[in-house]
Order: structure tokens, then C-alpha cells, then sequence
């Protein structure tokens, strides 16, 4: 009697005493984690210069100031290094989901001869495979030879192309998991491939463009290497140079780095959490058939 | 509009999907191709519409080759068996679509929506979703997004396959009515013997991407070209009986039931019986050969008795056994028909 009752109940695979309140205290540790070092960040950039030596470290009771914001924005160019690195990251983001989204639907969509559909995307996934810094030189020369050096244009460049094979892969997964009746549909409705492409298939795979978009552009504004090879003046710098720049043989300025690095988190945190519902969704577009 | 195919194959890797399929349509028709799964019926349309090209052959709307033209500017509608109705927009703006492109003005485009809408009754949902919607009601809205503007031709892929069974008998005489009321070549593509023999002005048989028949429903019912089309259009279907260098083949309302023995009847012994509430089908043993008649609603014979078959001699087919083609009719077939 007893068995057969059992047997009719949904079975739990794990049966944890306070599931929850476990799944709470791992959920705590692991949020403890990931944001402890970004408000150590936060208070180092609100504490005075003597307080940031402090012995022990005053965790959360100090004087807040904002003397590194100052600092960073106004007596530096901070604010000149935010707003290349804005520019460059929209600006790489947009190129690279638009020649990648095309490419993606091309790849997804047209049966290329000799097997090229299928060749042509791991060619594209290689240009990953090996370290960023192999191209840096490689690149430092070419962009020389164009007199690309210190502009925001070769970062732009640069940024595209890094981003391109990722933009066609996350595009042509989502490309290939949507029913191609419905461009058939729109094709002997009239529409070119293009129009049907811009008011059919688009629209159905906003989120997965917004998740493309996002990691995109959080790519391209922390990226590091690239703009340092590429960039030494202040009007092509950009903020995570500039950040590292105040590491220098005399001193390192910790109040004006993490004043600025707050502030460089803003901009993404924004445009995360606006997009947020996309996100979710186009993460997860293609794991459940709907 | 006519519509011709001429000499129209078309080849998946090695695979011969359609092959050399001959076809002419006239103004107006209203064609049914019809076949089993993988018989190339689905693969002929879409080359008409565009959607795939023909490895060879010619395909024709009045006249003009169109092979090469592409899809958009072949002035073609269709309905696809899932529908395809564009999930993000709204009933209203899935019915205007092939307007829209087509650069309309709002107020027209909303106008003609309007009146399509009113003649497929489905004015309630144009401010819905697709996904609100049930399978019928979608299947109005894929009707009403082909018949917003005038195209050359309608084309059909199994409109109906995802309906429950009422709803594909009453949208059968909906769509035989609106073809009558607009008077549009249609081809229209099924696997269900009875669309075709109802909706069809004339049907194609295919199988293995070969044209079978193409003529009227009654003729393809009455003079199949061969035992495939024979075995294929009917239900139940038509009986046959491997003979000495001959197959025959009788419809199951050609073989009459009899209870008491009689001059030329033949004895058979009952399978099994199957009221189907205005007939019944009688499934018989005649020797080794099994049979399917038709017999009135009425009729009763429990199972292993012994009745007896009168065969409507006229009404034999006989079919060459190797290639399946009809050989040309016999008169007194009754008695050896059973040999």
C-alpha cells in the first residue's frame, strides 16, 4: 500500500532537510563571491588615500569622499578615456552584429557547394583558437602601415574582427533553430530575401541578438591588449588603459583606478539589466523547443 | 492562369525526387497532386513557387519560362501545412504582409484585410496574436494571407493535414466554395485520397516522383491508369486477385452479398464484419484471396458463415501483373475473376 503510494508521487531525485534554506546560504557564498572584490572596489575608491593602507582594513566604517572621482574625471581625462571607450564598444558591437548576423543567415540559410557551409563556419570559429596576443604585433604593423595608430578607428577594426566569430556562431544557432516556412512564407508573399530577413526572421530572433549584443560590447569595453598596443595618446585611449596607466614605477594611484573602474561598470550594468529579459530569453532560445 | 510543366525533374544528391514530370494546368483549375509520402507531390510545388529549382525541364505560367525568376516576383500565394504565419505580428499584419510589401497604402491594405477577413469570418481576431489562435482558426488566417491580393495561382500544401477530422471536412467544402467564388488556379498538394477526389476539378497521381494519371476524379476512380492508382484512390480499397498472367481488381460496392446461394454467385465465407453506421464492410475469404464489400447498413452474418458474392463483371479492372498497367477490359470475368 505504502509502496504503491509512493510510486504515484512525482519522485524527488534529491531530497535535502531545509532545501531551501541550504540553497540560500550557497546562493549567499556564492553572491559573497563574485561581489566581494567589486565593493572592495567601491570603498577604495570613496576612502581617503591613508585609509586604503588602513591596518586592519576598515571593511565598512570610514569617511567617504569623492576626491578620486574628482581626481579622475576632472584634474585627469578619465571622462576622454569613458568616452572612447563608449564610442569604440557601440561602434565594434554594431559592425560586428551586422556583418556577422548577415554572414550567420547566409550560413544558416544557403546551401554553399563542396560542403562550404560547414567549412566555412570552423575556418571562422579558428580565427579563435589561438592566443589574442599572437596577432598583436602582426597588427601593430599593419595598423602602423595604414597610419591606424591612435585612432579609434583601428580599435573599432580590431574589435569587429574579434567579435565577428562570435556573432556568427551565437546567430547561426539561433538562425537554424527558426522554421524556415516562415521566410518561405514571406518570400512568396513578395518580399526579397533582405526584406524578409529585416521584417521576419529579425524581429523573431531579438533576444538572441540582444544576448549577442551584450556580450559583444562587454567584451569589447574591458578589452585590454588590443587598445594598449594599438593606442598611447589620450584622445585614442581607453578607460581600462587608462585604468592600468596609474600603475607607475613611483606610485599606484588605487583611489583614482577604482574611482574610474566604478564607474566603467555603470555603463554595462545599465544596459544588462535593460536588456535583461532578452537575455534570459535569448540564452536560453533553442534549449526548449517551444 | 496556366501552368505548365515539361520534362521537370529535380535530384537531392543522386535521389530522383520528381521525375520527368509532364503536366499542364488550365485557367482556373483547380489541381490536386496527390501521392504517398516522398512521392515528389510537395517537391513539385515548390519548384512552381520557387522554393526549389528543377535540375532539368522547363516550368511554365502562361506561356513564360520561369525557372529563373525568383520567388518574390512569381506573384504566386501559398499555404504552407504549418501555416507559417509570422509569430510576432498580429493577425491584421499577417493578412496585410504581402500587401505591405507590396507598398499598399495603410488605409487600402487595412480596407482589403478588412474584407478578406469578413469573408472567412475571422474580423474578431485581426488584433490578435497567431499563437491566441486555434489550429482552424490559423488555417483561415494562412487562407485569408494568400487571398488578400489576386496572385497568378494559389498553391497548397496540405492545408488541411493538421486539422481534427470534423474541421477538415467542413474547411474541405469552405475552400471547394471559395475556389467556385474566386475562380483561382489552384494546385493543391495531399496524401488524402478523399481532398482530392472532392476538391479536385483534376487530380495527378504520383509515386516515386513519376506521374501516375492525371485526369477527372471520376475517371481516376472509375479507369485507373494502373494497380497503383487503383490501390491508392478508394476507401476501403479496391480488391484484387492475382490470376494466371492477369491481377484483378473490383471496388468493394462492385461485389454484392448474398445470404442464399445463387446462379453464378461464387461462395465465400465471412472474416469479419464492420458496421460503419450507413454501410458495412464485409471482409471475406474466398480461398486463399481475401475480399472487402461493401454491403448495406443493415446486413448481418456472424463470423465463418458462408455467403455468397456476386462480382459486377463490367466493373473488373485487369492489370498486368509485372508492370501494373491496365489491360484493356473483358466481358463474363465473373466466375474466373476468383480462379
Amino acid at each position: 500500500m505504502l509502496s504503491t503510494q509512493k510510486a504515484q508521487k512525482p519522485q524527488k531525485r534529491f531530497y535535502v532537510p531545509f532545501g531551501s534554506s541550504v540553497r540560500l546560504v550557497i546562493l549567499l557564498l556564492a553572491l559573497l563571491f563574485a561581489l566581494a572584490p567589486v565593493y572592495w572596489m567601491l570603498t577604495i575608491s570613496f576612502k581617503t588615500e591613508g585609509e586604503h593602507f588602513a591596518s586592519p582594513p576598515s571593511w565598512f566604517v570610514f569617511t567617504p569622499t569623492l576626491e578620486h572621482y574628482y581626481d579622475a574625471f576632472v584634474t585627469r581625462s578619465f571622462g576622454q578615456y569613458l568616452l572612447t571607450s563608449a564610442i569604440v564598444a557601440v561602434a565594434s558591437t554594431a559592425c560586428a552584429l551586422v556583418i556577422g548576423t548577415l554572414a550567420a543567415y547566409a550560413l544558416a540559410r544557403f546551401d554553399l557547394p563542396l560542403k562550404l557551409n560547414r567549412r566555412l563556419s570552423l575556418w571562422i570559429l579558428s580565427t579563435r583558437m589561438f592566443p589574442a596576443i599572437v596577432t598583436a604585433v602582426p597588427l601593430f604593423l599593419m595598423m602602423r602601415d595604414v597610419q591606424l595608430l591612435n585612432t579609434r578607428a583601428a580599435l573599432i577594426i580590431v574589435y569587429t574582427a574579434f567579435n565577428l566569430p562570435f556573432v556568427v556562431w551565437m546567430m547561426r544557432g539561433f538562425f537554424a533553430d527558426l522554421p524556415r516556412d516562415l521566410e518561405e512564407a514571406a518570400l512568396v508573399d513578395g518580399d526579397s530575401r533582405l526584406g524578409a530577413l529585416v521584417r521576419v526572421v529579425l524581429p523573431l530572433v531579438a533576444p538572441g541578438l540582444a544576448a549577442t549584443a551584450v556580450f559583444c560590447l562587454i567584451v569589447s569595453w574591458n578589452e585590454f591588449l588590443f587598445a594598449l598596443v594599438l593606442t598611447q595618446t589620450d584622445a585614442a585611449m581607453t578607460l581600462p588603459v587608462g585604468i592600468a596607466g596609474r600603475v607607475t614605477q613611483y606610485e599606484i594611484k588605487w583611489g583614482v583606478m577604482s574611482a574610474a573602474a566604478s564607474v566603467a561598470i555603470v555603463p554595462i550594468l545599465v544596459f544588462a539589466l535593460a536588456l535583461q529579459k532578452y537575455l534570459v530569453r535569448g540564452l536560453s532560445m533553442g534549449a526548449v523547443k517551444g | 492562369m496556366g501552368i505548365e510543366f515539361r520534362n521537370v525533374t529535380k535530384t537531392f544528391g543522386g535521389a530522383c525526387v520528381v521525375d520527368d514530370l509532364s503536366l499542364e494546368v488550365r485557367d482556373g483549375e483547380f489541381i490536386v497532386l496527390l501521392g504517398p509520402s516522398g512521392c515528389g507531390k510537395t517537391t513539385t510545388l515548390r519548384m512552381l513557387a520557387g522554393l526549389e529549382t528543377a535540375t532539368s525541364g522547363d516550368i511554365l505560367i502562361n506561356g513564360e519560362r520561369i525557372n529563373d525568376v525568383p520567388t518574390q516576383h512569381r506573384d504566386l500565394a501559398m499555404v504552407f501545412q504549418s501555416y507559417a504565419l509570422y509569430p510576432h505580428m498580429t493577425i491584421a499584419e499577417n493578412i496585410g504582409y504581402p500587401l505591405r510589401v507590396r507598398k499598399l497604402a495603410k488605409a487600402d491594405r487595412a480596407a482589403r484585410v478588412q474584407r478578406v477577413a469578413a469573408m472567412l469570418e475571422i474580423e474578431s481576431l485581426l488584433e490578435r496574436k497567431p499563437r491566441q489562435l486555434s489550429g482552424g482558426e490559423r488555417q483561415r488566417v494562412a487562407l485569408a494571407r494568400a487571398i488578400v491580393r489576386e496572385p497568378r495561382a494559389y498553391l497548397m500544401d496540405e492545408p488541411l493535414s493538421n486539422l481534427d477530422a470534423r474541421l477538415r471536412v467542413q474547411m474541405r467544402g469552405e475552400l471547394k466554395r471559395l475556389q467556385h467564388q474566386l475562380g483561382m488556379t489552384t494546385i493543391y498538394v495531399t496524401h488524402d485520397q478523399a481532398e482530392a477526389m472532392t476538391l479536385a476539378s483534376r487530380v495527378a497521381v504520383m509515386k516515386k516522383g513519376r506521374l501516375q494519371q492525371f485526369d477527372t476524379p471520376l475517371n481516376i476512380y472509375n479507369h485507373p491508369a494502373n494497380r497503383f492508382v487503383a490501390e491508392f484512390v478508394g476507401s476501403p480499397s479496391m480488391n484484387f486477385i492475382e490470376g494466371e498472367g492477369v491481377t484483378k481488381g473490383i471496388r468493394p460496392e462492385h461485389i454484392q452479398v448474398l445470404t442464399a446461394p445463387e446462379d453464378g454467385a461464387i461462395e465465400a465465407r465471412v472474416y469479419v464484419t464492420e458496421l460503419m453506421g450507413n454501410e458495412t464492410f464485409v471482409f471475406l475469404s474466398v480461398g486463399e484471396n481475401r475480399l472487402i464489400a461493401r454491403a448495406p447498413a443493415d446486413f448481418r452474418a456472424d463470423v465463418d458463415t458462408t455467403v455468397w458474392l456476386r462480382l459486377a463483371t463490367d466493373k473488373i479492372h485487369r492489370f498486368d501483373p509485372a508492370t501494373g498497367k491496365i489491360l484493356p477490359q473483358r466481358r463474363n470475368d465473373a466466375t474466373e475473376a476468383t480462379k
